[in-house]
């Protein structure tokens, strides 16, 4: 790990809608260092996924990035033409898993032919060249490299999964997105994906951002963590400080809420409500209505990101009352005025 | 325990047939059996909460559909309150239906998106002719906290959170008072926020209702919320049953034991060893008998006699499940070394398939067996590699109880007192 190779900066990206502005992402703030693998947790509707594909530069015709900056190795990354994207980041620099990648496959092309279309688009390799590369690759994911000529139905699901990880490696890229890479997938054919994942950083030193709901899969394979909520990063920082001291009231909710087999019955914690739908600028935090502990502050202004101690600056939450949350909700005291109105359901229009 | 039980399911099978074409037809050749459910015997008692875990593929929603009467069952029986299903009445079925209720895994799609909450509550009472539809409506809605009954009466799904319709979903199911309900994931597809809300409610409605339950599932992890017992299940079988956190703390059967230890545990500093497990589970299609796991097992069993590493008898044993499958790839390592001459295609073959070192006999029936397979004479090839490597596991491992309440189907298990003994016990990797 050294020097940061992307770098989310107060990062706002906006839909247009018919009733106005919708806020997806706003003041998002994250680095990502070389070698690294960082995770990005919340639950459906918290942006996370409008996060990943404004890095792409593939954000739906209706957003926009309104405020904010990505840089990818100090190059702003949406002062890119689509073009000038295509030629130097995408695939080569940036890769992308998509969310379930079994059905991203071209049933009629060999994964071989896929993999010269995207060669011949992003590179200037000969055909024998990129052949080469994905023989390779197809090794490190654990499948015979005599197969890269075989067709998507030729594999079971779990090797489909790891030809589309083998595509989205095979031209040596710095940094891999994966959205939810294994969430329609049992878990031992999860582990056996994130068995190869670490592979992958020990021998090739990629990084990797992670997409997921699941932040026990973070917390198992991640050096770090941003846990996000409607919109806003409500904590950051290593997976070990987020998992030890966790002080948004979003992150400890979040984090007790996944079941753990060593504590079989332990009490789940409950996060009532669901992430809001946020119209035009989000100048309060988006999850005072949700929160146990919310004060009339927390609806005055955007909280501020801010580090949780003097030895440890990369850990950071936005909450006013970050000292003291995580005492009162383990001493079991709830004294905010938080009314979660679980009746305002906001139709169908998802965030992400 | 003298009390009947609810539900007994006797040796349960669910064969479906498989595609046949028209060579097939003209050739008089039987159609393949997809073994769905094989062979599946259970009791769920009064009150008792009973979970059914695996892999997607594995046949527990199968099972479920069969037990609800939507496939009709190839071979064995399901007593209801000691009535066999098999030979029901109409009327029969109608009081099983009303008595055996469903939650499905998808609240999204599982409701009437064009009735509203109160109309989707009404139409089992209907169905079934019974009165005081309001009062019972909204006595639900008030167990699956839904409140006021006022707020959801009139809401269509489009107007719910998936935490609300999978409540809904949940009072549809009690709204009968039925004795019990098969509930499919039915928190699979909602955020891990209400994930814990609705499984609890569902624990506790079980208990206040004195409803039993089958709850069928892939997740080990939230189990233990709901269920008291596990069965594990496998292409088809049942391999294990215990009771929940005795199961989970120390699987005994190598399937659970690989299951439970891929959890990812929610801790940075815990350390959990990636699966030693590859490959996914074949289909269920002819495969006839032997234990369902032996081709992906990492603790198979050689024969008595020879002498051979695990991972090198893996191998072997992986590489002959292939070739009883038609699976191995002659044309392809053909064009890969440019020649079909045998001993070039035999140490191809063996170059492609085996990485560990093998000596003496067990080399040189390896070597016989690929120059056979060189030769295209597959059969020659199998038998040769079986007179030497034929595994005990070839054949069904019986289910025996090792501790009281605790089944496994595993030859590990079997013969208890003989040398077969497990060598190595199964643990959970506690820290």
């Amino acid at each position: 790990m050294s020097d940061p190779l992307l770098e989310v900066d107060n990062l706002t990206v906006q839909y247009e809608t018919d009733e106005g502005m919708l806020t997806a992402v706003s003041n998002a703030s994250f680095t990502i260092s070389e070698g690294e693998f960082f995770g990005l947790a919340g639950e459906s509707g918290s942006g996370k996924s409008t996060m990943a594909k404004s890095i792409i530069g593939g954000l739906d015709e209706n957003g926009v990035i309104s405020d904010g900056s990505i840089r990818y190795r100090g190059q702003e990354i949406h002062e890119l033409t689509d073009a000038e994207l295509s030629e130097e980041i995408r695939w080569k620099e940036i890769s992308w898993i998509p969310q379930g990648a079994m059905s991203s496959l071209d049933p009629l092309q060999r994964v071989s032919e896929q993999a010269l279309e995207i060669g011949q688009v992003h590179t200037d390799l000969q055909d024998t060249q990129i052949r080469e590369k994905l023989k390779k690759t197809f090794d490190i994911v654990g499948l015979q490299k005599s197969r890269i000529d075989d067709y998507p139905h030729q594999f079971s699901g779990g090797m489909q999964q790891r030809a589309i990880i083998a595509l989205a490696l095979f031209l040596e890229p710095e940094l891999v997105i994966a959205d939810e890479p294994t969430t329609a997938l049992d878990v031992i054919m999860q582990d056996q994906i994130f068995k190869y994942l670490d592979q992958l950083k020990t021998e090739l030193n990629i990084s990797l951002l992670l997409i997921t709901h699941d932040i026990s899969v973070i917390f198992e394979s991640c050096d770090s963590v941003a846990i996000m909520h409607a919109s806003q990063i409500a904590e950051r920082g290593t997976t070990e400080a987020v998992h030890e001291n966790p002080r948004h009231p979003y992150a400890f909710m979040f984090k007790e809420a996944f079941p753990d087999v060593r504590e079989p019955k332990r009490d789940l914690t409950v996060i009532e409500g669901y992430p809001p739908k946020l119209m035009g600028e989000v100048d309060y935090c988006s999850f005072a209505d949700r929160c146990p502990w919310a004060a009339p502050e927390c609806r005055a202004e955007e909280p501020a990101s801010e580090p949780v101690s003097d030895d440890d600056p990369t850990h950071e939450a936005a909450c006013v009352r970050k000292e003291e949350a995580y005492e009162m909700y383990e001493s079991g005291i709830t004294d905010g005025e938080s009314e979660h109105v679980d009746s305002e359901v906001a139709s169908t229009g998802e965030v992400d | 325990m003298t009390e009947q039980p609810v539900l007994e399911i006797k040796n349960l099978k669910k064969y479906f047939e498989g595609n046949r074409d028209i060579l097939d037809m003209i050739m008089r050749r039987s159609p393949s059996q997809i073994q769905a459910v094989d062979d599946v015997s259970m009791t769920l008692n009064d009150n008792e909460s009973v979970a059914v875990i695996g892999e997607s593929g594995c046949g527990k929603s199968t099972l479920l559909r069969t037990l609800i009467g939507l496939y009709d069952m190839s071979a064995g029986d399901i007593l209801y309150k000691g009535k066999p299903v098999s030979q029901f009445t109409k009327s029969d079925w109608k009081e099983y239906r009303r008595n055996v209720q469903v939650i499905f895994q998808d609240p999204f799609n599982s409701l009437n998106p064009k009735m509203t909450v109160r109309e989707s509550l009404a139409e089992p009472l209907n169905i079934h002719g019974l009165d005081n539809k309001d009062e019972r409506i909204r006595e639900v809605l008030e167990q699956v906290e839904l409140q006021p009954a006022e707020k959801y009466l009139n809401r269509k799904p489009s107007n719910l959170s998936g935490g609300e319709k999978q409540r809904v979903s949940i009072g549809r199911a009690l709204i009968l008072n039925p004795d019990v309900i098969l509930a499919d994931e039915p928190v699979s597809m909602l955020d891990v926020s209400t994930q814990a809300a609705v499984l609890t409610k569902m624990k506790e409605l079980i208990n206040d209702f004195g409803v039993s339950m089958i709850y069928i599932s892939h997740d080990l992890s939230t189990v233990s919320y709901i269920a008291e017992s596990v069965k594990v299940m496998y292409l088809g079988r049942f391999v294990e049953s215990a009771e929940t956190e005795q199961l989970l703390q120390s699987p005994k059967h190598p399937y659970t034991e690989a299951l439970v230890s891929a959890i990812p545990i929610p801790d940075p500093t815990h350390g959990r060893e990636r699966t030693k497990m590859s490959g996914a589970p074949r289909d269920p299609i002819d495969i006839g008998e032997g234990c369902r796991f032996r081709d992906r097992c990492p603790e198979v069993i050689p024969p008595t006699e020879i002498e051979i590493s695990q991972t090198a008898y893996r191998e072997i044993m992986s590489f002959m499940q292939l070739l009883q499958r038609e699976q191995i790839g002659l044309d392809r390592i053909e064009n890969m070394i440019g020649t079909s001459e045998r001993t070039a295609m035999a140490d191809a073959l063996q170059s492609e398939y085996f990485s560990e070192e093998l000596t003496g006999k067990n080399q040189s029936t390896l070597r016989a067996a690929l120059t056979s397979l060189a030769d295209d004479e597959q059969q020659i090839a199998i038998d040769t590699l079986q007179n030497r490597f034929e595994s005990v596991c070839e054949t069904t491992p019986p289910t025996v109880e090792p501790e009281p309440g605790w089944h496994v189907a595993c030859h590990h298990y079997n013969d208890m007192d003989s040398a077969d003994e497990k060598q190595t016990p199964l643990q959970h990797t506690d820290d």
